[in-house]
């Protein structure tokens, strides 16, 4: 019997184990130094950076215009909400207002984009779990969201559909009904899907109680998004600094006190049926009018300079995702800086996954919603 | 007249001893031959049912519906490398993956299947004592999960032989007093009912309606010894990564797969003949062999929708279910068998 090496050292009582890189539930390219006990897990350690593509010093190389195709890449699962973190801070900079009817198609993508976001997580929570079919429930819902982007926008996941000033095209009737359509169809399946995980009492023995985030841990380390409200704190950028037309739509903030996985999973689950709410509002208030601001035309854009430095944040489907910019007064902005949520919500895993077992750190770390494209960037 | 004797008397002329071993040669031979085609009906059965689960389509590319899908899947596991991890302990590495399948093999020679028209029984071993042999030839299998655990030198391999252990004597010890108790109300009615055979034959109504707890306790340990979610805790994909079999490939990690398959189908048959009445039932004259099929099968669907339906439970709290609540429930069922024996000579 061949012992494992760090065994043979004896003043050690616990073992070392690497998890992933390549590992089927690390959700990309997380890697996890975990001290183990036993099946106790007693310190774990999130190495990232193996996906780290320099989107922020690339986009400061490029015209304003083009520097969206990075921020498609950082969170991929929910493409339209990182577009929408970038121009929110471009246009301000800039100073080109998007025209009223460009502000509600981007609120019904974002939030579109939203549903297909949570949707990959709770499949892949699932898989975490060993649950192997409601992965695909959940991929057929998100095959529909995606099939709305690829009529707006030609392309699947990686969109590029918003453009400065407005959106890359305008949304016709036929787009209309189809996500009419799906705001009908899509609560009954989810519904469904949402059966399939809380209707099992193994589901619901592995979620309870485990990985308790408390409020102050939470605020102190930064977890924002559906973590931060599964933690009692009820705090929405949607809400707290209304950004595009949130303000003139009727949607609530789903909040839990229970601080667990359970609470994160019924939060998430929660959230999307407030997207469809707002969907639902949104597509029947979209007025006419032009889809982009004249001045943002596209034999212009390479040519729009910014002056100064802004701050914009927006909620994505992780959390807040804020996007710095200082401009030169040039073509291409002078700094672009990121703030990611995930990262910030993976910062948090050591201390969520202190003495539970192995299993349970792997229930935990699919809580938190990783997307590595945004936390390596 | 079995296919063993059949093959005796055809064997006959080359003398006494030849011509057994000849026979059961040969009827080793159709029983692996019999376990294999099982098998691979079986995986396909459930590449189609999962798919059907999952929305999807399932294998339709190579063959009819894709029916040869399994075939070319053998073929490349066949021609694979098999990598060699470097610092494994050689023996035991190479031995584990044989341990798995022939422990499966072995339970399959000794479980009795019924008569199939003028074929016989396939059975190859006649014991008197063959629920022993047959729990026996179980209890090899998780011998060979340990050894490629602890042999492949990998740490997710340790735990997930560990695990395997801490599984395996949680739900055995149930296991076996849910056995007990059949042998219990057996023995009111044969002299020797530790005789497969006569277990099944003095089923008038089968032993899974008075021992209700016993056959649950039964299956549960049965999913747990073919290990698939909701008991996958020691091949778990998403933490584990697969456990045991992780440094395994080719047709090495093939004979850990067929195991679990074959376990899945072994399970089944057993709970169909212990509990189920077997290969009874009615005309089963000479389609005993059919019955037991159509019972094994119907349970094969039942595990694979608990294998589809549920989330992995953790390590710990099936330990505690095989102590706290299997091994009472197998207790009180032992109490009602005895009950029934003495009270209702059942």
């Amino acid at each position: 019997m061949v012992v494992p090496d760090t065994a043979q050292d004896t003043s050690k009582d616990w073992v070392e184990l690497n998890i992933g890189p390549q590992h089927p539930s690390t959700h990309g390219v997380l890697r996890l130094k975990v001290k183990l006990d036993g099946e106790i897990v007693k310190d774990v350690e999130p190495i990232i950076g193996y996906l780290h593509r320099n989107a922020e010093k690339l986009c400061e190389m490029d015209y304003y215009c083009d520097a969206l195709v990075y921020f498609d890449r950082m969170d991929y699962v929910g493409a339209m909400n990182m577009e929408l973190g970038y121009l929110e801070a471009a246009e301000k900079l800039l100073g080109i207002p998007p025209p009223e009817r460009a502000q509600w198609i981007r609120v019904v993508m974002a939030e579109l984009s939203r549903i297909a976001s949570h949707l990959v997580w709770a499949g892949a929570f699932g898989l975490d779990l060993g649950m192997l079919t409601p992965f695909f429930y959940c991929f057929i819902e998100r095959e529909k969201v995606l099939r709305i982007f690829t009529a707006v926008s030609g392309s699947r996941q990686q969109t590029n559909y918003m453009s400065i000033g407005g959106v890359y095209q305008d949304i016709d009737d036929q787009i209309i009904y189809d996500i009419e359509q799906f705001t009908e169809e899509f609560p009954k399946k989810l519904e469904e899907i949402f059966n399939t995980f809380v209707k099992n009492d193994i589901f619901i023995s592995r979620n309870k109680g485990i990985g308790i985030l408390e409020p102050e841990v939470a605020i102190q380390y930064g977890v924002t998004g559906p973590m931060l409200r599964a933690s009692g704190i009820e705090y929405d950028v949607r809400k707290a600094e209304p950004y595009l037309v949130y303000d003139k739509i009727n949607f609530d903030i789903p909040v839990s006190y229970k601080k667990d996985n359970l609470a994160r999973f019924l939060v998430r689950f929660e959230e999307m049926r407030q997207s469809v709410k707002i969907i639902k509002q949104a597509i029947k208030k979209i007025p006419d009018g032009p889809y982009f601001n004249p001045k943002a035309k596209k034999s212009l854009m390479i040519r729009l300079r910014g002056e100064g430095e802004v701050y914009a944040r927006t909620e994505s489907s992780k959390g807040e995702f804020g996007v710095y910019l200082v401009g030169d007064g040039g073509v291409k902005p002078y700094r672009v800086h990121v703030r990611s949520p995930a990262l910030k919500n993976l910062s948090v895993l050591p201390v969520l996954a202190k003495d539970v077992m192995i299993a349970d750190l792997f229930a935990i770390s699919g809580t938190i919603d990783l997307v590595f494209g945004e936390v390596d960037r | 007249m079995n296919v063993l004797q059949r093959l005796q008397a055809f064997f006959a002329i080359l003398g006494h001893y030849p011509s057994y071993i000849l026979a059961y040669f040969f009827e080793t031979l159709f029983m692996i031959i019999f376990v294999t085609v099982m098998l691979i009906v079986m995986i396909y059965l459930f590449r189609k049912y999962m798919a059907r689960v999952q929305l999807r389509i399932g294998p339709n590319r190579v063959g009819k519906f894709g029916s040869l899908q399994l075939i070319a899947d053998a073929l490349k596991l066949v021609g694979k490398e098999s990598i060699l991890p470097r610092k494994r302990d050689d023996l035991p590495y190479r031995v584990a993956p044989i341990v798995v399948f022939l422990g499966l093999i072995m339970a399959f020679a000794i479980i009795p299947y019924g008569d199939f028209y003028y074929i016989g029984s396939l059975t190859v071993t006649h014991s008197n004592v063959s629920l022993l042999l047959l729990f026996a030839a179980i209890a090899i299998m998780p011998i060979g999960e340990v050894l490629a655990g602890v042999s492949s030198n990998n740490k997710y391999a340790v735990i997930g032989a560990l695990r395997g252990v801490a599984k395996d004597i949680s739900f055995e010890v149930p296991m076996m007093m849910s056995v007990l108790a059949l042998v219990m109300m057996a023995s009111a009615r044969t002299s020797e009912p530790l005789n497969l055979t006569n277990l099944i034959s003095v089923q008038s109504i089968p032993y899974g309606i008075p021992q209700i707890i016993g056959l649950g306790v039964f299956f549960i340990a049965m999913v747990a010894r073919a290990s698939y979610s909701p008991f996958d805790m020691s091949e778990s994909d998403s933490e584990l990564v697969s456990g045991h079999s992780i440094e395994y490939s080719g047709m090495r990690f093939g004979m850990f797969y067929m195991g679990m398959f074959g376990s899945i189908f072994l399970g089944s048959m057993i709970v169909s003949l212990l509990y189920l009445g077997g290969y009874n039932g009615p005309f089963s004259g000479d389609a005993g062999f059919i019955y037991l099929l159509i019972k094994a099968m119907i349970l094969v669907i039942i595990s694979f929708t608990i294998w589809l339906s549920v989330p992995r439970i953790r390590i710990d709290k099936f330990v505690n279910m095989g102590w706290k609540y299997l091994l009472p429930a197998a207790v009180i069922n032992l109490v009602i068998a005895g009950i029934l024996t003495l009270g209702l000579s059942l």
